[in-house]
């Protein structure tokens, strides 16, 4: 490992402990659902980067460990099955125990129809859930308390986050040791020629069998961190949008490199954190976002640091820098146009608006960006189209800067 | 040199109503260098699918070592000592050069898919990487990713990739097929190199691969094994030049 690589390893580490301190307690929480998902993705990442298959249901095998854990702090009386601290241990041992069960079918196939299966066993368990209200607690789901363990009451959000951050430290820390070992060299040769490898001795269901169920296991270890912070588990969560937000996620940040699943994880829980109590149209922005990183950088944020840090050192900083700037500030003015434009429509075809609409004489106005916008005069449309033209320009610009960076 | 090491009786294989393989006896003794002519869609690959495990024959049989191998699977007849490379390159594109050797040492090392060994740890399987990188050539183009080898470096990395396990038994389907007069000069040299106290079964359409390299020749047309001997004795047989050798014998 380089010696830059290390540094920013414990300086992130470092950091990722000091956050409790630094944090108020709503960010606090919200750090926790990221320290989670970024769990979750990395173990997707396994599956869909590594080993090349793209799983559909991996909602499933977080839900198991959801459901499991809380069912073990509800065992003997509400006492435990094992201490707190050793409650993800439940959802690890769920998930590879499932995942060993429902990979062994879906590796049977390859591409669209492996894709298909794990849909498939995603669906069958949500529907199946509602219907089993002793395992999955029905519309109201079960809920549980965390028992104290070793003399920690994990009372508060500090003591959940620190639990939560040294359960996700420690199974990175094993999936980025597995990377390094003969099985994790071989997944990258089965993403990259199956076939091939099953002329060199090696048995390739089985294989996928082993990728598929520890990246199940550790998707069963975040579901139970998640049972562990909520106290409480829904069978929501084995919902098609928890497996779609999963694949978004670890795509954003980039499946390519170790941690980008995580860094896609973390950035999209903290923008949905930031985005979802002032829109109610975030799930939108984070469409519209997935698209344009698929579009525009389809190696995710790590790709686009890479290639940035690429560019930087070929041509210096001194060309780079204002191109940079320029497509940022294009960047910003477009993507500005769009959440005025969305807010706008939205607010306009919301049943409060129209309520007020049809008993006001004329539509009355919007209040967006502190300022107050009436529907029908000029001025509204022509600062969207000022915006949108100045940034289109700016984009125009900033392409033949970066063309002449490029050479 | 000693019994058949591998022997196929009354192999047959069918696609449907459409029969292949129309009865192929053949035996190869430990340490030859056995060469398969024809012309094209005579089932020579066929042959080779079907020893390797790739296909299971619609009868007969497929005797290795002693062991009766044919309808198992590919990495089970790997694992007794019989590897083959592939017409079309078949490598991993995105893991260099020196990865796409290392995981082919693995199995054969005994690591098989451990998840506690630490990969760069093991001082053996690099150190057999190393060697086989070596011996075809490749040590500049280590680090590369296999998929941006010229395409005479992709067949030696195939060939790498074939011996790299140790199997006893090679079997090369088309090791010069596509390659320059020089290339293909290499490859033999190569292919004689790494396969020295091997077993080697090639299908070629070079004849002058063929004539310099084997031991033994035979040929296959439509499905059956017309001739088999020693080249000057399959040179001279007038019903493998009707066949076959007559519209290649001024190119050879």
């Amino acid at each position: 490992m380089m010696r830059a690589t290390r540094v920013a390893m414990f300086a992130g580490t470092g950091l990722l402990f000091a956050l409790p301190g630094l944090l108020p307690a709503g960010l606090l929480n919200a750090s926790i659902q990221a320290l989670i998902a970024a769990l979750f993705a990395c173990a997707y990442g396994l599956l869909a980067g590594r080993a090349g298959m793209l799983s559909f249901g991996h909602a499933a095998y977080f839900g198991v460990g959801v459901f499991a854990t809380v069912h073990a702090m509800n065992a003997f009386n509400g006492a435990g099955l094992l201490p707190t601290p050793l409650m993800p241990l439940v959802g690890a041992v769920t998930g590879l125990a499932v995942g060993i069960v429902a990979g062994w079918f879906a590796t049977q196939r390859s591409g669209t129809a492996f894709a298909m299966i794990t849909l498939a066993l995603a669906e069958l368990l949500h529907s199946l859930a509602p219907r089993l209200p002793g395992w999955f607690g029905g519309e109201a789901g079960v809920s549980a308390m965390r028992m104290p363990a070793w003399g920690l009451t994990f009372g508060s959000s500090v003591e959940v986050y620190y639990l939560t951050l040294v359960w996700v430290l420690a199974s990175l820390a094993l999936l980025y040791f597995l990377d390094r070992t003969p099985m994790g060299r071989l997944t990258l040769a089965l993403r990259e020629n199956p076939q091939r490898l099953r002329f060199l001795g090696y048995e390739v269901h089985g294989l996928g069998v082993s990728a598929f169920a520890i990246s199940s296991m550790f998707s069963g270890v975040a579901g139970s961190l998640q049972a562990l912070n909520n106290e409480a588990a829904n069978y929501a969560v084995f919902d098609a949008s928890v497996s779609a937000a999963v694949v978004l996620n670890s795509y954003i940040g980039g499946v390519g490199s170790f941690l980008g699943p995580a860094l896609g994880a973390a950035v999209m829980t903290f923008f949905g954190y930031a985005v979802s109590d002032a829109t109610r149209s975030w799930l939108l922005y984070q469409g519209v976002l997935f698209v344009l990183v698929m579009m525009f950088m389809p190696s995710g944020l790590t790709g686009m640091v890479a290639s940035a840090a690429a560019l930087l050192r070929r041509h210096g900083t001194a060309p780079v820098l204002p191109a940079a700037a320029l497509a940022v500030a294009a960047a910003g003015l477009l993507g500005t146009a769009t959440v005025f434009l969305v807010e706008i429509l939205q607010r306009l075809f919301s049943q409060d608006y129209r309520a007020l609409a049809a008993i006001a004489a004329a539509p009355p106005p919007i209040d967006l960006f502190g300022l107050r916008w009436l529907p029908g005069a000029p001025s509204t449309w022509v600062s969207l189209l000022s915006l949108v033209g100045a940034g289109a320009l700016l984009a125009v610009v900033a392409r033949r800067r970066w063309q002449q960076v490029q050479g | 040199m000693s019994g058949p090491v591998l022997e196929l009786r009354g192999l047959r294989k069918s696609f449907g109503t459409t029969e292949v393989i129309r009865g192929v006896d053949l035996e190869l003794r430990a340490g030859e260098r056995h060469a398969l002519i024809g012309p094209n869609g005579a089932g020579k690959s066929t042959l080779f699918h079907l020893i390797s495990g790739l296909l299971s024959p619609t009868a007969g049989e497929v005797v290795f070592d002693g062991r009766r191998i044919e309808g198992r699977e590919p990495h089970q007849i790997n694992r007794l000592g019989l590897a083959r490379s592939f017409q079309i390159t078949n490598v991993f594109p995105r893991l260099t050069v020196f990865e796409n050797l290392r995981c082919s040492v693995l199995w054969s090392l005994g690591y098989k898919y451990s998840f506690w060994h630490n990969l760069n740890k093991l001082a053996d399987a690099e150190e057999r990487a190393e060697d086989v990188l070596r011996r075809i050539g490749l040590r500049r183009r280590r680090n590369t990713p296999a998929g941006l080898l010229t395409y005479a470096e992709q067949r030696a990395l195939e060939l790498g990739i074939t011996i790299a396990g140790g199997a006893n038994v090679i079997l090369l389907d088309e090791p010069t097929s596509g390659m320059s007069r020089s290339e293909t000069a290499n490859a033999v040299a190569l292919i004689r190199e790494v396969t020295q106290g091997k077993t080697l079964v090639m299908v070629e359409h070079d004849m002058s691969v063929v004539f310099g390299l084997a031991d033994v020749v035979s040929v296959v047309v439509y499905g059956e094994v017309i001739a088999s001997g020693p080249p000057a004795e399959i040179r001279a047989n007038a019903k493998v030049k009707e066949a076959y050798l007559g519209q290649h014998a001024d190119a050879a």
